[in-house]
């Protein structure tokens, strides 16, 4: 550290890197504090913990059908998850691995629809799960977002470090190819679907405008519309409001830890 | 039983035509090598009879089978990659057992078979580690290694050693030798490194592309080349290559003007042509001799080459014979026999 500007430019450095984890860090801090308190004291802007975590869970929990609500909001991020990494991983490998005329026509074409915006799709959408006689089902909810644009768009990406000479090898062992892509293309993938987990996770755990649309029964919602509904009261008590919004979450808090190392190695289309 | 037969093979990518028409008959526990010059059709050609890529026309047989449909797996086959393809979430032992699993062979078999192929490729210390692990000679023995697991007819190996530097590149030539003679089996080699195909082929097949410009065993290929690009391509260092015209007494050489050179056959008069000589040729008991200047010298120790020319700007490349006096700028008298000429027409080919 002999070079003055050196020093300056590292003490930059860290204050600028102080200042954006506070930035990202103080919401989520004053969620937590904010569950300790009660609603009188959170409105008067008291940052210090307070005592009223337990009556705020309580007041939360009979409030809210916690068990029924998890139960949605699990099956829909968690199954959504799981169909959506398998198609949209399925056409990443595809649009990748075979050549075709068409190819690059309709990837294209994928990509231009990225461009319409969901408020555009919503009207359209909602008549047509109407005609289905889907409104209010699970299903109006998974299938839109199954074959994700975005997550094929990444798995293509990231398969353009995937060898061809291994799915060759594996041909030449005697693999067909929804073998390969089972046991070779996604264990050697795995980095890349730890990020796309992560990703898809956390949309469609907080995925709010969809599902307030098509769930119409308090039976069906998820946990996400429940604590935006809990604003929406006469009176919002903001301490049991914060108490929903840790439980909203904490899952993908959790996922993002126990994923993250591959999450960065994904990121970074890491094949190893 | 394992020869191979190619009846005018093709094969095309659309409207590119990367392999022309091949006719090619390998026998029974030959070593094959398959040489070209990079974008020849080597890969695709060896792809091709491995059932990786479609035979567009003509026929493929393995044995008496016409293969042409059948799958890669079920040709008797096994394929050694230039990036080894190793699966790289397996151990070494899973890596060269999965075939034999994916066949539904029983747990103690491919143990027995991994185990054989380990001691014959000295793996042993090997078997529990991931390919990530491993150096890059490592992989490529494992990579063979996996495919004599298998126990294949015909061996296909794709530019095998061109990853590898240059020491470890002429020990693995030496034990891909050592394990043709002791498998004994059928071996298709594609490699770009005319080194290569000279020290292992027992038939080095030339390529350029997408057709055989010339089959033989190495030395009819070296002593008697059937075209320019064939002379051109087989020996090290290079042969030389000169045009010139064929006058009443001799060839007269544009490089050298002054200097008409015997013919070493009859060929009428005012044919243009090119004559090759190799380096190693050249020999200072030679009855004809061309006038030449020095321009570099290279002194390897047991041979000295001298690069030298004429009044061209082409530089022949010449075996001294161990000059070791010889330096720059000298005049040196280049003797040679002209029975070790080669003459070609002006199309490339052969004039015997
Ligand atoms: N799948 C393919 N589609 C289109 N062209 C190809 C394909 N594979 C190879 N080629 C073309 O075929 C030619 C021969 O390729 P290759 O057999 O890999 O050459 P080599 O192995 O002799 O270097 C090249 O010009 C290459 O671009
Ligand atoms: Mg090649």
């Amino acid at each position: 550290m002999s070079n003055p500007l050196a020093l300056i430019g590292r003490i930059a450095t860290y204050l600028l890197l102080t200042v954006a984890a506070f930035v990202s860090v103080f919401p989520f801090l004053w969620m937590v504090i904010g569950a300790t308190n009660l609603s009188a004291d959170i409105i008067r802007g008291k940052v210090t913990p307070g005592g009223a975590l337990l009556q705020n869970i309580s007041v939360f929990f009979s409030s809210v059908d916690m068990p029924r609500i998890l139960f949605n909001s699990f099956l829909i991020a968690g199954l959504g998850t799981a169909l959506t990494l398998l198609v949209s991983s399925l056409a990443g490998y595809g649009f990748e691995m075979f050549r075709s005329k068409v190819r690059e026509k309709i990837f294209a074409g994928l990509l231009l629809m990225l461009s319409i915006p969901f408020a555009a799709l919503m009207i359209p959408l909602f008549i047509m799960m109407a005609n289905f006689k889907m409104i209010n089902t699970y299903q109006a909810i998974l299938l839109p977002t199954v074959a994700s644009i975005f997550i094929i768009f990444y798995f293509r990406q990231a398969t353009k470090a995937f060898p061809h000479e291994l799915r060759d090898a594996a041909r030449i062992d005697g693999l067909k190819e929804w073998q390969i892509f089972l046991y070779v293309y996604m264990p050697v993938m795995r980095s890349t679907y730890a990020a796309a987990t992560i990703i898809v996770f956390m949309a469609n755990w907080n995925n709010y405008l969809w599902p307030l649309i098509v769930l119409q029964t308090n039976e069906m919602k998820t946990l996400t519309l429940v604590v935006a509904g809990l604003t929406s009261a006469y009176t919002p008590d903001f301490g049991v409001i914060m108490v929903g919004a840790i439980f909203a979450t904490l899952p993908t808090l959790i996922i993002f830890f126990l994923l993250q190392r591959r999450f960065v190695e994904g990121m970074l289309g890491a094949v190893k | 039983m394992s020869g191979l037969k190619l009846r005018n093979v093709k094969k095309s990518f659309g409207a590119v035509d990367v392999i022309k028409g091949v006719d090619l008959d390998i026998e029974d526990k030959q070593f094959v090598v398959f040489v070209g010059p990079s974008g020849c059709g080597k890969s695709t050609l060896l792809r091709m009879i491995a059932g990786l890529e479609q035979i567009s026309s003509g026929d493929l047989f393995i044995g008496d089978k016409r293969m042409n449909d059948i799958d890669p797996a079920h040709r008797g086959i096994a394929m050694v990659f230039q990036s080894y393809a190793l699966y790289p979430h397996m151990t070494v032992r899973e890596n060269m057992g999965f075939a034999l699993k994916f066949a539904g062979r029983p747990k103690d078999e491919i143990a027995r078979r991994v185990d054989e192929a380990a001691r014959i490729l000295e793996l042993g210390k090997l078997l529990d580690r991931k390919p990530g692990q491993l150096s890059g000679g490592q992989r490529q023995r494992v990579a063979i290694g996996r495919a004599i697991v298998r126990h294949p007819d015909v061996f296909l190996f794709d530019e095998p050693l061109s990853n590898l530097d240059a020491e470890l590149r002429v020990h693995m030539r030496i034990e891909i030798a050592r394990l043709h003679k002791e498998l004994n089996t059928t071996i298709i080699y594609v490699t770009h490194d005319q080194v290569e195909a000279m020290t292992l082929a027992d038939k080095i097949v030339v390529l350029r592309d997408g057709i055989i410009e010339q089959a033989g065993s190495p030395l009819e290929l070296y002593d008697d080349p059937n075209n320019l690009f064939v002379a051109g391509f087989i020996g090290s260092p290079k042969m030389n290559l000169l045009t010139g015209t064929v006058e009443a007494g001799g060839i007269r050489l544009a490089d050298f003007p002054n200097d008409l050179i015997p013919s070493p056959i009859a060929i009428p008069a005012g044919t243009a042509v090119t004559v090759g000589i190799r380096p190693e040729h050249f020999d200072p008991t030679g009855t004809a001799a061309l006038d030449t200047s020095v321009e570099i010298i290279e002194h390897l120790g047991g041979e000295t080459y001298a690069y030298a020319r004429g009044t061209g700007s082409n530089l022949l490349t010449i075996a001294t014979d161990n000059n070791r006096t010889l330096k720059t700028g000298d005049r040196y008298q280049a003797r040679f026999n002209p029975a070790s000429l080669l003459v070609f027409g002006r199309d490339g080919k052969r004039l015997r």
